[in-house]
């Protein structure tokens, strides 16, 4: 038996196997296809204090190994979800972490607030990085804002705080200890990469918002240098997210520092991506010999 | 509705039908039990790793007593020609069935399929299925060239058939869209009658027009680009005619759709 148990701060996860805020819906959209149960954790889909209708089309933009999105963070609002979504996750026995964000600075503590007297919720993942909405970008690139942000959420909870970061600034390590600094409990990198695609025939580009955020294999090396850095300079847990769709992916970013990962992408066109990586990861630790996953975690020399 | 599941079936047949189109075979059998006219199926293109989303495409036809399902497709792009070259014994990896279908009135008395190119593809079972409840059906079938006609003789055995093509090589020279245009304005009485369209968008801008105009009940099969086809990504979003501005703007077509009532949607591009 391989012991696949990780603790992210005091967040503990059966297997370091999560799913990236976005790709999931609310997890039900999942449930014809895969067990829920048996993956680590379960990140929904970024939830603001209001409805967003989210972008106009096109959204989406296919491309060599990636690809682009534009979706402008559609979602019900706070309200509506909690009474529309929650209660498919409260029947889950998984952890359940609520991916929030505001479009306003107070709009992450508003939620937070909110979801404290909720039930079923496992930590927060504070989504400080969507590219795809207006000024979205400020709070994750500016680090004094990213702390200040975090620590008034902070001062509202004592369930576990996860910062999740973009890739899309100078130095990411910067936000990462500002975010550390306001009290988090650990980070998730990468949310996708600021990118852009041109239709030649037409003379104009291919997403309606111009610019988008791409995502999927192509971007795994950039998020990979990003959470190698983020490991060795920070104090608290890393989460990997960027281009995992194989359990060989999902090892070389736990070799490289990563406590657990949360697969993105990959769950679109292989809905069962999840289950085919922790069942992966179990063979090689067995093949191995390494009778604990954690082992592996910043293994590299 | 049936759940949707992941398949990894073997290809029965490959079979090219008309110019760039092809009919893929294989045998699943909960598939071709469950599956309703309107819905489709995504395949992940095989040996292709580099094509990263699956495709969606309608279910052509099934056959429960068998277990034998049929897709219809166009060879256009990197997806569609390597699925074209593959042969019996291949393993495709597929999800569905997938989306809402056709919806169907009690009170239909008579249905009227337009078809414009491949948006045949959902009508082989939607005539099937239309057949078996009573329903008569006309058919109108446009092309531009005929040779991308397929399966005719299917049609005209069991509808009221009327083809066009716009080189006038076949059938009414012209758009399909006049065809519907005749057929309306020659009937007494649309009450009960209901219209079913698939095709290229400005023809269903066209029906979208007409249908208001007459006025008549209008279902469209839909096609958007897609990356996951099960309401995950929210990629596959279409505006809605009466949207709550700032709240909710958008359907996703592979979710609330790909059927959709023609007044409901804003069709642009
Ligand atoms: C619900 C649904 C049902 C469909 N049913 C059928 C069917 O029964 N038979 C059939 O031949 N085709 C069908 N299509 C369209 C089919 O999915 C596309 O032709 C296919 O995805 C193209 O893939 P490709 O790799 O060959 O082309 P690509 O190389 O990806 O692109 C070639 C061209 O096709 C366009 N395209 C790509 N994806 C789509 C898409 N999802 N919808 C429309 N255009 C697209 C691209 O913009 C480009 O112009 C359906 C689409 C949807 C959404
Ligand atoms: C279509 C799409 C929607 C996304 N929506 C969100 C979101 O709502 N909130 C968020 O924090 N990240 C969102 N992301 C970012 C992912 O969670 C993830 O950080 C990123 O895609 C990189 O991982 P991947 O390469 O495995 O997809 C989205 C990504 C995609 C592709
Ligand atoms: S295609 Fe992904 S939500 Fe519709």
């Amino acid at each position: 038996m391989v012991d696949l148990c990780v603790q992210i701060g005091p967040l503990r996860l059966k297997n370091p196997v999560m799913t990236a805020s976005g790709t999931f819906g609310y997890a039900e959209e999942f449930k014809d296809i895969v067990d829920l149960n048996e993956i680590g954790g379960i990140v929904t889909k970024t939830v603001t204090p209001n409805p967003r209708p989210g972008n106009p089309p096109r959204r989406i933009v296919e491309l060599p190994g990636g690809m682009l999105n534009s979706i402008g963070l559609p979602n019900v609002g706070l309200e509506n979800f909690i009474r529309e979504k929650m209660p498919f996750l409260q029947t889950l026995r998984t952890e359940v972490v609520i991916n929030v964000a505001g479009t306003t600075e107070d709009g992450f503590a508003e939620c937070v607030s909110r979801l404290e007297d909720v039930d079923g919720i496992s930590a927060y993942e504070l989504n400080f990085s969507c590219p795809n909405v207006n000024h979205g970008t400020s709070y994750s690139t500016d680090p004094n804002i990213a702390e200040r942000i975090t620590a008034a959420v902070r001062r509202l909870t004592r369930r576990p705080l996860i910062a999740k970061l973009t890739p899309n600034v100078t130095s990411i390590s910067e936000i990462g200890l500002a975010v550390q600094n306001g009290g988090a409990d650990a980070v998730s990198a990468i949310n996708t990469v600021v990118g852009m695609a041109v239709d030649i025939a037409a003379r104009k580009p291919k997403l309606a918002t111009i610019t988008g955020g791409y995502s999927g294999p192509a971007v795994k090396p950039i998020a990979l240098a990003k959470v190698y850095e983020l490991a060795r300079n920070l104090s608290i847990p890393v989460i990997a997210i960027g281009g995992i769709a194989t359990a060989e992916d999902a090892l070389e970013f736990m070799i490289a520092g990563a406590t657990a990962f949360q697969v993105g992408t990959a769950n679109f066109y292989q809905p069962d991506a999840t289950i085919k990586i922790k069942k992966g990861l179990e063979s090689y630790c067995k093949e191995h010999n390494i009778s604990r996953v954690i082992e592996l975690v910043g293994a590299l020399p | 509705m049936s759940e949707k599941k992941l398949f990894q079936p073997r290809v029965a047949e490959v079979r090219k039908v008309a110019h760039d189109i092809y009919l893929l075979q294989f045998h699943q059998p909960f598939l071709s039990r469950n599956a309703r006219a309107g819905q489709f199926i995504e395949i992940k293109t095989p040996f292709r790793p580099d094509i990263l989303w699956r495709r969606p495409f309608s279910i052509h036809n099934v056959n429960p007593d068998d277990g034998d399902v049929e897709i219809l497709f166009h060879a256009v792009g990197r997806g569609t020609k390597a699925l074209a070259h593959l042969g019996p014994g291949d393993t495709i990896d597929i999800l569905g069935p997938l989306g809402n279908g056709f919806h169907y009135d009690d009170e239909l008395r008579e249905a009227v399929l337009v078809a414009g190119g491949l948006g045949v593809a959902p009508f082989r079972l939607l005539q099937r299925e239309l057949a078996r409840r009573g329903v008569p059906m006309t058919m109108f079938y446009g092309v531009s060239d005929e040779d991308q006609f397929c399966g005719v003789d299917f049609f005209d055995a069991h509808v009221n058939l009327k083809l066009s093509t716009v080189d006038g090589s076949r059938g009414y020279k012209g758009v399909v869209t006049d065809l519907l245009v005749e057929y309306l304005d020659a009937c007494d009485d649309l009450a009960h009658k209901a219209v079913y369209v698939c095709g290229p968008t400005p023809m269903l801008r066209r029906v979208q027009e007409i249908a208001r105009q007459y006025p008549v009940p209008a279902q469209v099969s839909l096609e958007t680009i897609m990356a996951c086809g099960f309401g995950a990504c929210v990629g596959c979003a279409v505006p809605m005619t009466h949207p709550q501005p700032g709240v909710k703007e958008y359907y996703l077509t592979c979710k609330d759709g790909p059927v959709f009532n023609i007044e409901e949607i804003v069709i642009n591009g």
